[in-house]
């Protein structure tokens, strides 16, 4: 139920990693949750494919993968770095 | 195209749990013990809370964070039996509070005034169990008129939980609601769960409810 605050934290917390003009260069997001995180992942992957097809975002993609437990974790970051500079 | 790749590894609730640790300290500074009562809608959280306040009020100082969603109602209620209460901003449809909330929501309240601390979070057994707000302990609440297997539908919030309340036991000649299945239903999932029956409608089985926040005061509880 909380999937967009969570896809808004991952939001926040690419930024914090590359800073905001580099965001447009990012081109996946690595996402690692476990099936007991509470958290569902399509509809996660459904809030951050919102949030990265717009600005400050240029259309990231998602990978996420799944795994046993209850952590919840941005795992990378792929970043063109001969994109276009913001 | 040259893509690079940034390993991360960070935790997503990482900003909300350094947050739940500086509010744990806080209130530990303070000797003010916190329970974060979690429960479906409906429980009777906000009634065990009046109830709690109107019995116990003239001898402890208890303040409570409130999280209603969409009106004040639950902070009006409560208000008749406090002016220790905060009201924790929640916008419309927001399914928990987090430790950002409850950390503002500290700021307005005199913790040297205060023996015991309530938050009360927005009704729902599956958000608030993945977000640490600094408190001392969950009290996950539900009643007889809900079924017996909620433990197993809600098996996280019943892990997170030390403690839980099963009221409305006053309706149990009324209901067909098996209490010693609900026990086991969760004790199945948290075999350390500690359990309270209570009506917070006639007072039935208050007392060792109240006894167990007399502990709290005088002892920290188990976290």
């Amino acid at each position: 139920m909380h999937e967009m605050s969570l896809a808004l934290e991952i939001c926040r917390i690419a930024e914090a990693q590359v800073g905001r003009p580099v965001l447009s260069r990012v081109r996946e997001v690595g996402v690692l949750v476990g099936d007991d995180a509470g958290v569902e992942p399509a509809n996660l992957e459904f809030c951050l494919e919102a949030l990265l097809s717009q600005p400050p975002f240029d259309g990231a993609r998602v990978a996420m993968s799944l795994e046993p437990g209850d952590d919840l974790r941005v795992t990378y970051l792929e970043v063109d770095d001969d994109g276009p500079p913001n | 195209m040259t893509v690079r790749r940034i390993e991360v590894r960070e935790r997503v609730m990482a900003k909300n749990d350094e947050i739940a640790v500086d509010v744990r300290q806080r209130l530990a500074t303070h000797g003010v013990p916190a329970l974060n009562l979690v429960s479906s809608p409906g429980s009777g959280k906000t009634l065990l809370l009046e109830r709690t306040l109107q019995d116990l009020g003239d001898e402890l100082r208890m303040a409570v964070v409130t999280g209603d969603v969409q009106t004040e109602n639950d902070a009006d209620r409560l208000a008749r039996w406090t002016d220790r209460l905060v009201h924790a901003v929640v916008t419309g449809g927001a399914c928990h509070l987090d430790a950002r909330q409850v950390a503002t929501a500290l700021e307005a309240l005199d913790l040297d005034d205060t023996d015991l601390l309530f938050v009360e979070n927005v009704g729902n057994l599956v958000c608030p169990a993945s977000w640490d707000l600094g408190e001392t302990a969950k009290v996950v609440l539900f009643s007889v008129t809900e079924g017996e297997d909620k433990p197993l539908k809600y098996p996280k919030m019943f892990r997170m939980a030390r403690y839980a309340v099963l009221n409305k036991v006053d309706l149990l000649p009324h209901v067909p609601f098996d209490l010693d299945r609900a026990v086991a239903c969760a004790r199945e999932v948290n075999p350390e769960l500690e359990f309270f029956f209570t009506s917070a409608l006639t007072g039935e089985g208050t007392a060792a409810w109240y006894d167990f926040l007399w502990s709290c005061v005088h002892t920290p509880v188990r976290s």
